[in-house]
């Protein structure tokens, strides 16, 4: 249970700070204590500590503004991609930080987090919401505009078997694009269900979780695992 | 122009009563201590007595007429004694203290208006009754009133709950609306919706479909839907458990309700008023449960007639039995839609077709041509039921232009009982329907009529069979 008093003391450092909401590195810290993969990232608050991680975690690596003040990363031009030397590195580190200083001169800025460069896979969406009448659910849909557009999206009470989880993602409309068409292999759906069951239990263990948001999470092929590329988690009020 | 929409008098031997020798009710033995808060419901359908109370002189609710309705239904339905009090004095036969009645009646039936059910609900609890249905809706104080009887041991259905209990098997009729008594058979209805469960009744009783029990559980104060659903699960006359709900109150708990029942019983639920993304979440909370979710009346009683009657599918398999081909292709393309497929006939039921019916050709749909009769059908049944690459079947009887009488279409009642796989009825049309449907409706094959309706039904008995082999029952 060494997981569990790791996520509440996080929880509350984050509320002792007013907030609701944790920024990337926090909620992946989360769910790697939980046992979700997630892409490695971690805060760095100078250029010399991004080099550092940079050089830890392996080029290419990826840049992200740490801000509570910045939902949008990308809007506030605050991410770089494919940083693969110390000089670029950098030179990111700074220009994001220039941009978001521009973007919004008040945003509180924690620093840059260097983020592992994972090639992209097969997307997915997964998340927990709490219904008023039922609870902590576990919600399954496929990247892009599966989710966005057609609302493809299946959904299950948490905690999940594993079951369940299979059968949430066979649910949704555009699951032969995991089952693998045109010759393409399948994807790990194990992994995808012990994903799902994972964080539904997350949910169901920490009532104040009001929201979790994986997107994406890259599934790769069969036997391969997947990965969540990007999180959110949003605490409840009070 | 109006007086169009007015509404017709109802013809009088509009519903069929059951006729039977008044028969009183076993009265309940008495118990020192007070009885646990899941015997008690069953008060609400099997009291030893029903106690009426209103006042003859003042409605409860400015548009609506609960008293008198409710003790013409009790006195014309129920063979167990009910006691009136009316305190306006004015019907006749009835008492007009609530102090009289002490200790005559367990289950009161209250359709005073909010004034003086004020004070009366007190008293119901000195008349030592152990349930109160709470018709009209009532608003704050005697809420409470009805708060504060609880929490001396008397259970209370509602308010809002005018539509109240049913017990097909003792004629209680605890409701306000008039002629509501169907026949009896395995279905039991819970409606939080007093319209929706007059809807779901008045459809059972004009379609001969068998109920053991219903309650409309309105603003449930006190008694819900889990408690009664467990209730019904151990209910012995109940086969299948439909349930509307309106709002699920503790969802959970509901949840939980559903999933202990559905292991035992088929559970069905109406749940409308949500939309896009609460609306799978339903989904999903109702499939967890193990349930069949329905979108409207007639599919819920559809599905629930076939639920009650049928045994359940073990496979996806089905085969089409008809006398007429543009039926079975509508048949075939519904079978597709709902996920099922169409059965490949064996060997064996070839040879043995081909050699009584040489004319008929041994594919699926399994189209006997139009001078079929019952013998015809009847054999052919009997071989694909045999089958072992058939897990259910739909045969469909056309009398249009056909030699077949509604009469002949028993004979798949009979054949279908010998084996342990579900047979539905397609009878398409109006007149023709109501024709085949009428010679089977006291048989064991539910008819529908639209291929689409007996697909359904065919698809919630797979599930069922799904459901029951997931629990490993």
């Amino acid at each position: 249970m060494a997981a569990k008093k790791e996520i509440i003391e996080l929880f509350a450092s984050i509320r002792g700070q007013n907030r609701r909401e944790l920024l990337e590195f926090e909620a992946k810290k989360v769910l790697s204590a939980w046992g979700v993969k997630t892409t490695r990232i971690e805060l760095a608050r100078d250029t010399n500590e991004a080099v550092k991680l940079a050089r830890e975690i392996k080029y290419p690596v990826v840049l992200k503004i740490a801000s509570p003040d910045i939902i949008h990363k990308s809007d506030a031009r605050g991410v770089k991609v494919g940083l693969s030397s110390e000089i670029e590195v950098k030179q990111a580190f700074e220009e994001i930080v220039a941009n978001v200083r521009a973007y919004k001169p008040d945003a509180n800025i924690l620093g840059v987090a260097v983020q592992e460069f994972i090639p992209p896979a097969r997307e997915v969406i997964v998340g927990t919401l709490r219904d008023p009448s039922f609870g902590p659910v576990v919600m399954f849909g496929l990247g892009g505009i599966w989710v966005e557009v057609l609302k493809d999206v299946s959904f299950r009470l948490a905690p999940i078997t594993k079951e369940d989880a299979l059968e949430m993602v066979q649910e949704i409309r555009g699951y032969p694009v995991l089952a693998g068409t045109r010759g393409a292999p399948p994807a790990d759906f194990e992994a995808l269900a012990d994903l799902l069951q994972r964080v539904g239990e997350l949910a169901v263990e920490f009532p104040e979780i009001s929201e979790i948001d994986l997107n994406p999470v890259f599934v790769f092929d069969e036997g391969k695992g997947v990965v969540a590329a990007d999180a959110r988690i949003i605490l409840g009020e009070g | 122009m109006l007086r169009f929409f007015r509404r017709k008098p109802a013809p009088k031997p509009k519903r069929r009563r059951v006729v039977k020798k008044p028969r009183k009710p076993k009265a309940t033995p008495r118990r020192r201590g007070p009885p646990s808060r899941g015997e008690a419901i069953g008060a609400f359908f099997e009291p030893r007595a029903v106690l009426v109370v209103g006042a003859s002189g003042i409605r409860a609710e400015p548009t609506q007429e609960f008293f008198r309705p409710t003790v013409e239904n009790m006195l014309r339905f129920y063979r167990g004694k009910t006691h009136v009090v009316d305190l306006s004095g004015r019907l006749e036969g009835a008492s007009r203290d609530l102090r009289k009645v002490r200790g005559k009646a367990e289950l009161a039936i209250l359709t005073l208006p909010q004034g003086p059910a004020l004070k009366n609900v007190k008293r119901l609890v000195d008349a030592r009754v152990r349930a109160v249905i709470a018709a009209p809706r009532y608003e704050q104080g005697v809420r409470e009133e009805l708060e504060a009887a609880v929490k001396r041991g008397v259970r209370v259905l509602g308010p809002n709950a005018a539509m109240g209990t049913l017990n097909t098997r003792n004629g209680l009729c605890a409701s306000f609306e008039r002629g509501l008594m169907p026949k009896q058979g395995g279905i039991a209805i819970i409606s939080q919706s007093n319209s929706v469960g007059a809807a779901i009744l008045d459809s059972a009783c004009f379609r001969g479909i068998g109920v053991s029990k219903f309650v409309s559980t309105g603003d449930a104060v006190d008694v819900n839907e889990a408690e009664l659903i467990d209730y019904l699960s151990r209910d012995v006359n109940t086969r299948v458990i439909c349930v509307g709900i309106r709002e699920v109150r503790e969802g959970r708990g509901f949840v939980e309700a559903v999933r202990r029942a559905a292991e035992k019983k088929p559970v069905v639920v109406l749940k409308g008023g949500v939309v896009g993304e609460q609306d799978k979440i339903y989904d999903a909370a109702i499939k967890q449960a193990l349930a069949i979710r329905v979108r409207d009346v007639e599919e819920l009683l559809g599905v629930a007639e076939a639920l009650a009657k049928q045994p359940l599918m073990l496979g996806d398999r089905v085969a089409i039995i008809s006398n007429a081909s543009g039926p079975a292709i509508l048949v075939a393309d519904a079978i597709h839609r709902e996920g099922l497929i169409l059965a490949k006939l064996s060997e064996k039921t070839a040879k043995a077709m081909a050699h009584k019916y040489p004319g008929i050709s041994v594919v699926n749909p399994l189209e006997l041509g139009v001078g079929a009769e019952a013998k015809c059908y009847g054999f052919t049944l009997e071989q694909v039921l045999a089958d072992p690459g058939v897990d259910g079947v739909v045969v469909i009887t056309a009398l249009k232009s056909r030699p077949l009488e509604p009469d002949d279409a028993r004979v798949v009642a009979e054949v279908a009982k010998k084996f342990k796989k579900p047979v539905v009825g397609v009878a398409m049309g109006g007149e023709d329907h109501i024709l085949v449907h009428d010679a089977l409706k006291d048989m064991s094959v539910p008819v529908y009529d639209l291929a689409e309706k007996a697909v359904c039904a065919l698809k919630a008995l797979r599930r069922y069979g799904q459901i029951r082999w997931r629990v490993g029952g």
